[in-house]
């Protein structure tokens, strides 16, 4: 079992333009004469990589950088424009949202015809067909015309589909976006399952999050070509990374009003180092945090620290204000705060830690500096934190 | 065709069959009752208003039409239908992996499946009422059928990925279509036409299957060369539509 599922080489696609009705014409000539396209968009140019059984690979990349188009030519429903795909076996696959549904088709035909293609016999199907529609749990609507669905139906119908057919290479497409809470969460632990039993996962996501939990790998798409291929997280990282440098060149575009700020943050001392690279600490120490702020009329300023998941989801924040704590004099406009959190009880992983410069009526916010806090060390619970607890 | 295809075959001619009448009080005994219906306004506007006659003794009009008309349909219908079989499709093409050429197939089939059985049920009409038919004729009423049949898939490849490339295929095939069907011996006896004309119609390898059916039904003498020069042309256009359709597969998502 050392041959690749999927073999992608020098594989490119492009696509026809087609603004207007004599494009349409011309594409049609130039297909009869067996020419390609003249006028054409180049979508995914020279990308090449393997899919070995048991990979579990995300694919990232900003909109329009050709994650879709390089999952379609997988599954075959496109034709590369040069270089090939070499697939073995079934291939489960969910593209965008439609998931192979014919609109006019009712849930229970569309799931024959899915059946189908997957090579499932009528005596199969029957078995299957409960198992289905307990998983889909969409009730009467199995019966109804897909385009009646809404669009998480959709999506649940297929992954069901999916979780009965367990194809050795399941596909999926933004899939996961779509369903509701209780319905994510229930295909991730079925696509946790699948790839710990050896099934293989190609899955295409903007969240970076979805991508890190699930995969193991992960390939980088920028304008149609592999920017950066390898170890989920270093791939992420560099991904999220690049994201922040894009936008901060285009804040940079916006003029600078605040020069010198009301209220500035001079230095922060997080566990007695000021570097603003990455920190790690350990899980269940002391947190000691020292920020230096400067106030140009000599009021006091207020401090607000936050610490925020690494997908931005704020965990805790406290400003100086709330606890009525006043700020250290350190001389003429220069004050400084300590905080400290005793035994951290953030649960391993990546955290920001957001500090703030607030007026001295803790209204307005001026500076802020976020540095990223890596929890380290051992926990098996679940969550974001360590509650108090005890057991009677 | 491997397994899989064949069950996707047979699950998308099942939907094109069974959507038909969906919703409707009667189903399937529409597809008795409306050749029925339809033979019976042909025979009261042909044989008692417009006191239509055929040179054929004993036959009436109505007969006489009924005996072009189904055939013509299987034919018309199925290229007729075809033309949204890929554009109408285009959700399941852009999103999963299946030969282009079922969804055409799936088409074609259930149209001439069905006017197959609507001719069935004209023809033993026809004889309940007294009209008298060889039923000697039959093997080459199938054969001419069948050349009917393989005209159909050809075009119906051929005006399907046309459709695909530019969508004014589709108005303009039902314009063609009712021209050919004037054009055809249909409403007419090539007969009655002058002997310049009729070598003239005879150039259109789709009207010597029509010709032939009327004559091995009524027991008049067969037109051999003409009826192998329509099967040899059918080939041909079905296999050329196929090697279209072939050619123009890497490209139908693109446009679809």
């Amino acid at each position: 079992m050392t041959e690749a599922l999927v073999e992608v080489s020098h594989l490119s696609k492009r696509y026809p333009v087609l603004a207007n009705s004599s494009d349409r014409f011309s594409a049609l000539c130039d297909m009869l004469r067996g020419r390609a396209p003249t006028r054409h968009t180049t979508v995914l140019s020279d990308i090449s990589f393997k899919v070995m059984p048991g990979c579990s690979i995300g694919i990232i990349g900003e909109n329009g950088a050709g994650k879709s188009t390089l999952l379609k030519l997988i599954t075959g429903v496109l034709t590369p424009s040069e270089g090939q795909v070499k697939t073995r076996g079934a291939i489960g696959a969910l593209l965008e949202l439609g998931a192979g549904f014919h609109p006019e088709y009712s849930g229970r035909e569309n799931i024959r015809l899915s059946a189908a293609l997957y090579g499932i016999t009528d005596t199969e199907l029957k078995t299957k067909m409960a198992e289905i529609e307990e998983f889909a749990d969409i009730g009467h609507y199995i019966d109804e015309p897909t385009k009646h669905y809404s669009s998480g139906m959709v999506v649940r119908l297929g992954f069901a589909i999916i979780a009965a057919v367990r194809p050795p290479l399941l596909i999926t497409d933004e899939v996961l976006g779509v369903g509701d809470e209780s319905f994510q969460k229930k295909c991730s632990r079925w696509i946790d399952d699948y790839v710990n039993s050896g099934g293989t996962l190609l899955l295409v996501s903007h969240s970076t999050y979805h991508v890190q939990k699930l995969c193991r790998e992960a390939i980088w798409l920028h304008e149609g070509k592999v920017e950066m291929q390898g170890d989920v997280f270093t791939v992420t990282q560099h991904y999220l990374a690049w994201h922040e440098a894009k936008q901060s060149k285009q804040e940079k575009i916006a003029p600078v009003i605040h020069a010198e700020y009301e209220y500035g943050i001079e230095s922060v001392v997080s566990n007695g180092s000021d570097s603003r690279d990455e920190l790690t600490c350990q899980f269940g120490e002391d947190f000691r945090i020292e920020v230096c702020l400067t106030s140009r009329d000599d009021s006091p300023p207020v401090l607000l620290c936050g610490w925020a998941r690494g997908d931005e989801t704020p965990v805790y924040g406290v400003s100086s204000e709330m606890d009525r704590v006043p700020p250290e004099k350190l001389g003429p406009c220069r004050y400084r705060y300590t905080l400290v959190f005793p035994k951290l009880g953030l649960l391993p992983g990546k955290y920001f830690m957001k500090v703030h410069s607030l007026d001295s009526t803790g209204l307005r916010l001026y500076e802020t500096r976020q540095r990223t806090i890596v929890v380290a060390g051992e926990s098996r619970a679940y969550g974001l934190v360590l509650m108090p607890h005890h057991w009677e | 065709m491997k397994p899989a295809y064949r069950s996707v075959f047979r699950e998308l001619l099942r939907r094109e069959l069974g959507e038909r009448y969906r919703g409707s009080f009667l189903g399937v005994l529409w597809h008795l009752l409306l050749p029925l219906s339809q033979l019976l306004v042909m025979s009261w506007v042909f044989s008692h208003l417009l006191q239509a006659r055929t040179q054929y003794q004993d036959l009436s009009y109505a007969a006489f039409l009924a005996m072009g008309l189904w055939p013509w349909n299987l034919f018309a219908n199925s290229v007729a239908n075809s033309v949204v079989a890929l554009t109408g499709n285009s959700a399941l093409i852009g999103k999963i992996a299946l030969p282009h050429h079922l969804l055409v197939d799936a088409k074609v089939s259930a149209s001439i499946l069905l006017d197959l059985a609507g001719f069935v049920v004209v023809l033993i009409a026809l004889m309940v009422f007294g009209t008298v038919l060889e039923l000697s004729g039959l093997p080459v009423v199938f054969l001419c059928l069948l050349i009917f049949a393989i005209f159909a898939i050809g075009f119906a490849y051929i005006v399907a990925v046309l459709n695909v490339f530019l969508r004014d295929v589709g108005a303009a095939i039902s314009q063609i279509l009712s021209l050919l069907f004037f054009l055809s011996p249909i409403m007419y006896d090539l007969a009655q036409l002058p002997p310049r004309l009729q070598k003239l119609l005879l150039l259109n390898p789709l009207v010597s299957p029509i010709v032939n059916i009327r004559h091995a039904l009524l027991g008049l003498p067969i037109d051999w060369p003409n009826l192998m020069i329509s099967a040899a042309a059918a080939i041909l256009v079905a296999i050329m539509g196929y090697a279209l359709l072939r050619r123009a597969r890497p490209h139908l998502e693109d446009y679809l």
